[in-house]
């Protein structure tokens, strides 16, 4: 469960957060979309705890992201904009990196790695090095780094980007999994189809703004337009000439 | 919280045991000190037993014009033998060392008891030619000393009256051996290794963590940012420590192959015990190095501007033990205040034998600890900081 208010960040003269607000219900995927620059990353940065904003609040679970840092870590699963990996380490001693960092270890983290690298198929290629993971490769050991300590949400940061159509199907599986799970996903993209075809929710940034929020037919219904992508650029101009 | 830290310092081990560059720097840059340390020894030892040790000959060039000199030599020991007309080519090309030559003429204006001129070519750009040119001067004024005096006696003077000083030179140095003033180069070889040792992971697990974009999700970890930073600086200082052990194992060894030689045993430089005070002494610098290394990795933009300020900063430690190799300086409490160069002139107490005073070990080890504490702190500030993920 996620909690947005009145967030504010500036980055010297540019405002990237101008007063976003929004939730994201457990049992729910909610897609966070907007044009390049919106801010979607910002907000996501903020959420994941390794940025502050400058006014405003966002709770996980209840859990400032500020003031009570390591308990909103604990609860959260994240894919961030940068998720490179250390090319010397093997996919599962990533995994069991990230494992041992929440406190995990022994036969339990053993057994959840197996698990998780059955069910993302990293199997394959558990025990090579990083380096020379194709993108694919990579994305399916960042997600199973993510997901170690069975977090309740999960915050991803344009999953899909840059994989094949095999690979984004999956991924676009996985979160649907852990929807059905009971817990929060929130992810961000700045294509309009894939966010229509996969979330509960959706939540439209531009210039910092949230200029629309609802389920896809809500938004076609107060655009007046049939089609997603028109329906997008419908809400995203009007904000822009704002 | 000290697990996550150890977790943090247990993957970075292994991180960088695994790769050839941080090996490279930890276990095989220390051994360049002793090893070119070691070949200096070995060919500046050879020399000074040579000359002074086994017979000694010494080229003459028109040796038939003074006997009286050629027969003062050999009563010392000294075989002459001939040498070649263009003497001087003979000593430029290194052939011959020093060579003394009797112009025509010499014998008659010698045994007129007049003053006759002899030339002694040399090289003193080279050590050996720099000793062979000091005996020889030694040897020539002595043999003036006896003439003059045979000649004074027969005019019937007391030779003491033109004599009012006899100066003999006591050298206090423990063995007086040239070889020894090497040993003033160990505490700069130390200091730079030292700074070099970890430097390569200092950077690897901080600007390269960032570079590599793996710094970002490991921060969303519900670990302290400081405890991130202490699990990656001791794994940076384990590096550097190993580099130090390596180093003094180096030198331990290559002191004891040169062995003892002009009354100067090298083997006895480095027990076991003086390796391990130094060690003792040394850790607290450590501490500082990697601190500053962690600072400057911190708030460098790239990895490879990291590297540019990290490969010039050992010399700037080792400056002062560079120079105290040719200006010695007495050490005094207030030295003992300031880290590296403390350490600098530690090392050069244990490495001399003069024997360390403990106060001073304490101030040394004190401050420099209290210095590493400082910039542990900022560099876990620095951690603190939002931008910490783009770079400064």
């Amino acid at each position: 469960m996620i909690d947005v208010q009145g967030l504010r960040k500036t980055f010297k003269t540019v405002t990237a957060l101008d007063g976003i607000e929004f939730e994201a219900r457990d049992g729910e995927i909610t897609g966070l979309i907007g044009p390049n620059g919106a801010g979607k990353t910002t907000a996501l940065r903020i959420l994941y705890t390794v940025m502050r904003p400058d006014s405003g609040q966002a709770r996980i679970d209840g859990f400032d992201t500020v003031t009570q840092r390591q308990e909103v870590q604990r609860r959260i699963g994240v894919l961030p904009d940068t998720r490179g990996m250390y090319p010397r380490l093997t996919a599962r001693e990533h995994v069991r990196y990230y494992g041992r960092l929440h406190g995990m270890g022994g036969k339990a983290l053993e057994n959840r790695v197996d698990e998780l690298f059955a069910s993302l198929g990293v199997d394959d290629f558990a025990d090579r090095r990083a380096k020379g993971f194709s993108k694919g490769q990579s994305r399916k050991v960042s997600l199973a780094r993510a997901l170690v300590h069975e977090p309740q949400n999960l915050l991803l940061d344009e999953p899909t980007n840059g994989l094949d159509v095999g690979s984004s199907r999956a991924v676009h599986q996985l979160i649907r999994d852990w929807r059905d799970k009971g817990r929060c996903v929130l992810f961000c993209s700045h294509i309009m189809q894939e966010v229509a075809a996969i979330s509960d929710r959706i939540v439209v940034l531009s210039l910092g703004r949230v200029v629309a929020q609802g389920t896809v037919d809500e938004l076609l219904r107060q655009t007046g337009e049939t089609d997603l992508e028109n329906m997008f650029l419908a809400i995203t101009q009007r904000a822009e000439s704002w | 919280m000290w697990r996550r830290i150890f977790v943090v310092f247990a993957k970075e081990v292994m991180d960088n045991s695994r790769d050839r560059r941080s090996l490279l720097v930890a276990l095989i840059y220390p051994l360049m000190g002793p090893l070119l340390l070691g070949l200096m020894i070995s060919a500046v030892v050879e020399v000074v037993t040579v000359k002074t040790e086994a017979r000694v000959t010494l080229p003459v060039l028109g040796a038939e014009r003074a006997p009286e000199f050629v027969a003062y030599l050999e009563g010392r020991g000294i075989t002459v033998t001939p040498a070649p007309e263009d003497t001087e080519a003979a000593v430029r090309d290194g052939e011959l060392q020093t060579v003394v030559v009797f112009p025509e003429g010499f014998g008659e204006l010698f045994r007129a008891g007049k003053t006759a001129t002899i030339h002694v070519v040399s090289d003193s750009s080279n050590l050996p030619g720099l000793i062979a040119l000091n005996r020889m001067a030694a040897l020539l004024g002595e043999f003036n000393r006896q003439v003059w005096g045979q000649r004074i006696k027969a005019l019937g003077v007391d030779i003491q009256i033109l004599r009012p000083l006899m100066i003999k030179s006591i050298d206090v140095t423990k063995g007086g051996n040239i070889a020894q003033i090497l040993l003033f180069m160990v505490p700069p070889l130390l200091i730079f290794n030292l700074f070099m040792g970890g430097v390569y992971l200092a950077i690897d697990t901080t600007s390269g963590e960032r570079e590599r974009g793996s710094l970002e999700p490991l921060l969303i970890n519900p670990v302290e940012r400081w405890g991130l930073m202490l699990g990656k600086y001791l794994a940076a200082l384990l590096f550097t420590g190993i580099a130090v052990a390596v180093q003094l194992i180096a030198f331990k060894v290559v002191f004891q192959s040169a062995g003892g030689s002009g009354g100067f045993n090298f083997a006895e430089v480095f027990s076991a015990v003086t390796l391990l005070a130094i060690f003792a002494v040394t850790l607290p610098l450590m501490m500082v190095a990697v601190g500053v290394q962690f600072i400057i990795a911190t708030v460098t933009r790239s990895f490879k501007e990291a590297q540019t300020y990290l490969g010039l900063l050992p010399l700037v430690p080792a400056l002062p033990g560079m120079v105290l190799v040719f200006a010695p300086v007495k050490a005094q409490e207030w030295m003992m205040m300031i880290p590296t160069f403390s350490q600098t002139l530690l090392l050069g107490q244990f490495v001399r034998g003069d024997g360390v005073a403990f106060p001073d070990a304490l101030i040394s080890m004190a401050s420099s600890m209290i210095a590493a504490l400082v910039l542990i702190f900022i560099a876990a500030r620095l951690y603190e900081r939002e931008n910490l993920i783009f770079g400064e």
